[in-house]
């Protein structure tokens, strides 16, 4: 394989899915990436439809999950690239599958699976999460491909708690890390990853969609709250749903729109029932950019109270359309803002100084509150923006 | 009614939950003629051949000949009865052979009573009064506790057939409110409690926990947010921070939410789960622990705080549901609001500081509450009552 290629690279990125509308960050990357002549494939493990929209070419993984003859005839397919297509690559896989101490049955079954990534000539293989790395670690070494692996988030912190030692293979291989914050970084070195292997770049939105209104600067008597997050229990809602029954028992008038759908809504409207708030708290579902983008013009504080989360895109949308923002201290989002800077950091599991917090900027001095979105403003659109990113991107695969 | 009571107990699986099988046993022993509908999940033997099991397994060519079975007899036997069911179905678009698997039996041995255990299931029987069958429904849990709240196509359906119900069986008083909002109507609403089959609680073998100064704790029952772990999880958080000196066992398991948790509050080293065990195990734990908590956000009357009760353990509930129909603060157990990690927190040291002579009186009363309130018997009676009323 030859891969003395100047400065056009060929990437392939592994997805589980296509990425949706709200996935702004690979669309982005993708567009990013080939502006500046790279190739770019994904490579994806199920497809719904076939008109994706996007500009790059698409594979999908075949299926081995499906009824009895569908499942064959892909095994047999397999089994033949196996042999007479890419028989080289798939020794190789199976001889480091074999060192890695992967048991007989599980390294043929990763032979299977992997095949049509094993058939690819590329520079880069990345994985777009962590978890898809799992069971195709030796993916990218049978092919003489660099290995890259971004975490999100769910699968650093949450992923190696459902199964364990899930990375344990992933992290003795040589990858390049990318991760979305300082804090990752710190969480994936404890797994005695090499600092110099881990590479933050953190996401971006585009700046020119979320510009910052001119607000007036006033002390409204209602407070309008707004959240958006998926309804999920990483994401703290019930937490902040404590918080506003103590704004109510305090006699804060506010109203919360939380956009975003999920499992657990039933769970949270209850909590909002129980707590004497449902009146106070509307749950749009989810919504299109436009409206969102609306919501974030008429509200006047936006919370994203999580347990957990990489970085928090949405606060970055908010902090652009000059909101004030409060978050938890949860992982990336305290790199996302910076405490009595460009918003206000709260200790997570801490309904009650949320409940202080969101008072205090209440009754903050305009002209304060306003030094702080402006600054927010400027921050986010120095620094996250998506020019920053494609160049950081560039700069990681060139590296 | 001289005539033997013929008495349909529907909750759409045989067997079904510890109270529906000690009724089914009770009201059995009392002269009802029992008969089971649903998914038969695996063999049950009843100790009274008066309970009928009619149910049929899960797969499609036993559904077949079930099915098959009732559409012969109703055909000649039955015909002006089955035309006017399927007429019904049609009307109402449920008319698909799983339908029709649910309900020529019924049909078939026309009950006198239909009694349905799950409200969310309601709209699919009202059919039954046409043919003269009482439709019954219990009042349960997240059906009508917290469902209809979130779900407003719930609460509409409730709205429109709770009025064609005949009589309501409420496991607490707080429920039977709760239910009024759908049109329930109190009239026909009776309260009759979960009840114990005391003999299986032998206090004579009970375990003193150990004296050391550690205070253990224990609850039982799966992870799912509406037991409230979250919150237990925080109050723990807040005991470890005062050094207070405590285990925590979870009976039943930890999702990934309350996994995460627990590894975030470094409460690992407290914390003991236990996923699935036998029953008797899970009496034994609770017998070796000082106090069972019930953090729940909302409960019918929970059976585990009954069970620990008639064990003369100390309980520490919730305010929720029917709760505080059956524990007293500081008479026979303990009581602290609702999704309130700091109260739950607090009592639990109060708690931990009883004398001796303290708790024995508490839990004394707790026995008595049980002995009064809970038996199977009453609950066996209460039931029996109801029926008979209609």
């Amino acid at each position: 394989m030859n891969k003395q290629h100047s400065d056009t690279k060929k990437i392939g990125i592994v997805l589980s899915s296509v990425p949706g509308y709200s996935e702004t960050f690979f669309r982005n990357k993708i567009k990013g990436l080939q502006n500046n002549g790279m190739e770019v494939t994904l490579f994806v493990d199920e497809s719904q439809t076939t008109s994706h929209n996007l500009p790059c070419e698409l594979i999908v993984a075949p299926k081995f999950n499906s009824g009895f003859f569908l499942k064959l005839k892909n095994v047999c397919i397999a089994a033949i690239k196996c042999c007479f297509v890419n028989p080289k690559q798939s020794l190789k896989h199976y001889k480091l599958d074999k060192k890695d101490g992967i048991a007989f049955k599980q390294r043929i079954k990763n032979l299977i699976f992997n095949q049509y990534l094993l058939g690819q000539d590329l520079d880069w293989l990345h994985f777009g999460y962590g978890m898809l790395a799992t069971n195709r670690e030796n993916v990218a070494e049978a092919t003489n491909t660099k290995m890259a692996v971004s975490f999100r988030g769910f699968d650093l912190y949450l992923s190696p708690l459902k199964h364990q030692n899930c990375y344990k293979i992933l992290f003795s291989k040589n990858v390049e890390f990318h991760v979305l914050s300082e804090k990752m970084k710190q969480r994936l070195t404890t797994y005695h990853v090499s600092e110099n292997r881990i590479h933050v770049i953190t996401p971006a939105i585009d700046t020119s969609l979320f510009e910052s209104p001119n607000r007036k600067v006033e002390t409204r008597k209602t407070l309008d709250i707004l959240c958006i997050s998926r309804l999920h229990w990483v994401k703290g809602l019930h937490y902040l749903l404590e918080a506003m029954s103590i704004l109510k028992k305090d006699e804060i008038n506010f109203k919360l729109t939380i956009i975003g759908d999920g499992e657990e809504k039933e769970r949270l409207i209850f909590a909002a029932h129980q707590y004497g708030i449902l009146d106070d708290v509307v749950f749009t579902g989810k919504l299109t950019q436009t409206e969102v983008i609306q919501h974030l013009k008429t509200s006047n504080v936006y919370i994203q109270y999580s347990i957990q989360e990489g970085f928090g895109n949405a606060v970055l949308e908010a902090q652009a359309m000059g909101l004030p923002c409060i978050v938890s201290d949860a992982d990336g989002l305290q790199q996302n803002v910076l405490h009595n800077k460009t918003g206000w950091v709260v200790p997570k599991r801490n309904p009650i100084a949320l409940a202080k917090k969101i008072i205090d900027i209440h009754f903050l001095d305009p002209e304060k509150r306003d030094a702080i979105t402006s600054a927010a403003v400027k921050r986010v659109n120095n620094d996250f923006n998506l020019n920053n990113q494609n160049r950081l991107f560039l700069e990681f695969y060139r590296n | 009614m001289n005539r033997k009571l013929k008495i349909a107990i529907y909750s759409g699986e045989i067997p079904s939950t510890t109270f529906i099988e000690r009724l089914i046993e009770g009201l059995s022993a009392k002269g009802c003629e029992i008969v089971l509908f649903g998914i038969l999940k695996k063999k049950v033997n009843y100790k009274n051949n008066a309970v009928n099991i009619k149910g049929y397994r899960l797969n499609r060519i036993n559904k077949a000949l079930y099915l098959l079975y009732y559409t012969l007899l109703l055909t000649l036997f039955k015909n002006k009865e089955k035309h006017q069911l399927d007429q019904l179905l049609k009307a109402e678009g449920r008319f698909s052979l799983y339908d029709r698997v649910k309900c020529y039996p019924v049909l078939w041995y026309m009950p006198d009573i239909f009694h349905i255990q799950w409200a969310k299931g309601l709209n699919e029987w009202v059919w039954v009064k046409d043919f003269g069958i009482k439709l019954v429904l219990s009042l349960r849990g997240a059906h009508i506790n917290y469902s209809p709240v979130a779900d407003k196509h719930l609460a509409e359906m409730y709205k429109t057939y709770f009025p064609e119900v005949d009589a309501f069986h409420a496991v607490s008083k707080a429920i039977a409110i709760e239910a009024e909002k759908y049109n329930a109507n109190p009239e026909k609403v009776k309260v009759v409690y979960s009840g114990l089959d005391l003999r299986d609680f032998n206090n004579s073998e009970i375990e003193i926990s150990n004296r050391s100064k550690t205070f253990n704790v224990i609850s039982i029952g799966r992870p799912h947010w509406i037991k409230g772990y979250a919150y237990a999880l925080d109050a723990f958080k807040l005991l470890k921070d005062q050094e207070f000196q405590f285990t925590y066992t979870i009976v039943g398991g930890l999702n990934l939410e309350l996994k995460y948790q627990m590894v975030e509050l470094g409460l690992d080293n407290y914390i003991t789960v236990e996923k699935h065990i036998p029953f008797d195990e899970v009496q034994k734990l609770l017998k070796a622990s000082d106090l069972l908590l019930l953090s729940s956000n909302e409960e019918g009357v929970a059976n585990v705080v009954l069970e620990a009760m008639a064990f003369e353990k100390l309980v520490l509930t919730t305010n929720c549901g029917g709760m505080e129909e059956v524990v007293v603060d500081g008479e026979n157990g303990f009581v602290v609001p609702i999704r309130n990690a700091r109260a739950m927190a607090n009592k639990i040291v109060e708690i931990s500081k009883l004398s001796e002579d303290q708790k024995k009186e508490i839990t004394s009363n707790a026995l008595r509450t049980i002995q009064q309130e809970h038996t199977e018997e009453l609950m066996v009676n209460g039931m029996f009552e109801l029926y008979q009323s209609l």
